[in-house]
């Protein structure tokens, strides 16, 4: 036990070593919080002005930003590439249905624990590839997406097959469905967004990140490698669980059509396009960008996979713009 | 009959046909552990581009687009797979250095434009595309043996030949396994390793449309099949270690086998779960392939 409080100890200080700088320039994070402050005033004050439809789709745009989120957590605390995380996801929102079908509880109880599942079933798939590289849980991922449309319609009997499930049951009773859909999900992922501040500070958050910057450091640390990948692992699927939940109280239905095999590769593009960002302004922006595209360009359907490949691809190649440049220079010399 | 004989009776042509699906599932990984050996990327857009090349030799040889014939249909259609995969690799060729996570993101991105590009040219149609064989077939020992087998069986042992003939004798195959064995001591003895990179690239494609105008007979052509077709592959791959050629082949072999008892004896319709489930096991107990336990070290 002293051994380990001992590493905290030594972690936690590298915490606050990191976190003195960004102290010091307190001018741009004003700036910064004064701006979150503004965007969160915003989104609060939209149901003044906005109609039903648009309503009901930010609130989808926020928990398919919650999902992003998830992804985005994964890439930068991990390293991990995941295309499957649409299962998570789909997890949450089917617990969140058969508990209301089966058992009468509403989404209070029911989000919860679907995030406590999503968490388990991260942990147990992440388990077995944890010594090897990205690679392969990558691999794994698409299996994992391609394995969800055959077991949701495998069990019928739990899941409704084809026709999938409706949710009905309010979480706040007395107040008007649409604006209960638009809070709550802005409410949950507001929330996340700061606990995920508040982890990127602690111990355990710079231990993750260091195992993924520094393996061998980490490692002479007493940072497990293969405890971290599965610890991170385990956290984003929790938080893609809990997105699950909160997309099908804010659509109110669960089916199979919402997670076809390339709904796990629209979460990365979503994550991608957000810069992998953990802020809730990159959040929403990647969320806005998987929900709003297909609704708006619903009659350019075909173009849409392919306006989404060349995002990923143009925001991959300018995230990696320093090499660009010297790939250029090199070729002319 | 008594019970043990038929299980024997049924097992024999299950293993058949699981070996002839299986040999096409080791075609298809092939190409992406060239891929990967080479430049380090895991190639999402492989079953995308396997699936555009078999739309453009269905549309090339129905009459959708023209009629030629089946043979200059697939010359074409070769010809095509080898640009898109030329064009994807200068695509990724900037970062393929940096990184591998980047690449391989990149590679999911071109996988997208060419599904949608599926969808544009031909539509979410569900097409057949045979293979040109004249029909036989007769029974060995029990087991119905038809000329579509026969044709697999040949043409991979030519597909799969040919690689091997040029990664063992030309100069090229021993360019490619020494980038894969240490691209920086390449660099330095002044290798262009970009050149092996679009060797692999292009080898990758012509093996993966390969894979998916075998496949594609004894189900169906459409813009999800072939992609979905792919995930054996991608396990064949992991099953024989993802860095290992000989791997490929003998994983999509026991990947084949296992699909089809599967499929038999439990359900057809978990097909990929239980793919996942065997990614997930071979993960953890074989987490560099099963070849490597038993030949000792990678190829």
């Amino acid at each position: 036990m002293v051994s380990s409080n001992r590493r905290w100890a030594v972690v936690s200080e590298l915490a606050q070593a990191s976190n003195r700088p960004i102290a010091g320039q307190s001018g741009r994070t004003d700036l910064m919080w004064l701006g979150l402050l503004a965007l969160v005033a915003l989104l609060m004050l939209v149901p003044l002005i906005a109609g039903g439809f648009l309503l009901y789709s930010l609130a989808l745009c926020f928990a398919n930003a919650l999902a992003v989120l998830s992804v985005s957590a994964l890439v930068r605390y991990g390293g991990e590439v995941s295309i499957g995380h649409s299962f998570f996801v789909a997890l949450g929102a089917y617990t969140v249905a058969i508990m209301e079908h089966q058992l009468g509880l509403s989404v209070l109880v029911s989000a919860p624990i679907a995030s406590a599942l999503g968490g388990v079933a991260g942990f147990v798939f992440a388990f077995p590839s944890r010594r090897l590289s990205g690679i392969y849980l990558a691999v794994a991922t698409m299996a994992l997406a391609l394995a969800l449309p055959e077991i949701l319609i495998g069990f019928e009997k739990l899941t409704g097959g084809f026709q999938g499930l409706y949710i009905a049951l309010d979480l706040i009773p007395g107040v008007s469905k649409p604006l209960q859909r638009y809070y709550v999900t802005l409410a949950v992922l507001g929330l996340v967004c700061l606990a995920l501040a508040q982890f990127r500070r602690s111990p355990q958050g710079m231990a993750l990140l260091m195992a993924r910057a520094q393996p061998r450091a980490a490692e002479a640390m007493g940072i497990t490698i293969s405890w971290a990948r599965i610890s991170i692992f385990t956290l984003s699927a929790a938080i893609a669980s809990l997105a699950g939940a909160l997309l099908a109280f804010s659509s109110s239905t669960v089916s199979p059509n919402s997670f076809s095999f390339w709904s796990g590769v629209f979460l990365l593009v979503g994550s991608v396009v957000s810069l992998n960002g953990l802020s809730l302004p990159a959040a929403v922006a990647g969320g806005a960008f998987i929900t709003l595209v297909p609704t708006y360009l619903a009659n350019a359907g075909d173009w849409v996979p392919i306006l989404y490949g060349t995002a990923l691809i143009a925001v991959t190649l300018a995230a990696n713009a320093g090499h660009l440049v010297r790939f250029v220079s090199d070729r002319r010399r | 009959m008594n019970g043990a004989g038929r299980i024997v009776g049924d097992l024999m042509p299950l293993m058949w046909s699981g070996i002839v699906s299986g040999c096409l599932y080791g075609v298809g990984a092939l190409g992406l552990v060239m891929v990967f050996k080479s430049s380090r990327v895991v190639n999402f857009s492989h079953g995308n581009l396997a699936c555009l090349g078999a739309f453009v030799v269905y549309g090339l040889s129905s009459g959708t687009l023209m009629s030629l014939s089946w043979a200059s249909a697939v010359g074409l259609a070769l010809g095509v797979a080898a640009a898109v995969a030329a064009l994807s690799y200068a695509v990724i060729a900037p970062i393929v250095f940096k990184s591998d996570l980047a690449s391989t993101i990149a590679t999911l991105g071109i996988g997208l434009i060419l599904q949608g590009a599926v969808q544009l040219l031909f539509g979410a149609d569900i097409v057949n595309l045979d293979l040109p064989v004249p029909r036989f077939g007769f029974s060995l020992a029990g087991i119905r043996i038809s000329s579509y087998d026969l044709a697999v069986l040949a043409i991979t042992l030519i597909v799969v030949g040919g690689l091997f003939a040029i990664i063992e004798r030309t100069k090229l195959g021993v360019a490619f396994r020494a980038v894969s064995t240490n691209p920086f001591a390449c660099e330095v003895c002044g290798l262009n390793l970009r050149s092996v990179h679009l060797f692999s690239w292009l080898a990758g494609a012509i093996l993966g449309l390969v894979a998916a105008l075998l496949i594609v007979p004894t189900t169906f052509l459409s813009s999800t099949t072939v992609p979905s077709f792919m995930l054996q592959a991608f396990t064949a791959a992991v099953v024989g270690g993802f860095s290992s050629l000989p791997g490929a082949a003998v994983g999509g072999i026991l990947v084949g086998i296992a699909t089809n008892l599967f499929s038999f004896y439990v359900s057809p319709e978990f097909m990929n779960t239980f793919l996942l489930a065997v990614i997930l096991l071979t993960l953890n107990f074989f987490p560099n392939g099963l070849l490597e336990q038993t030949m000792g070290g990678r190829v």
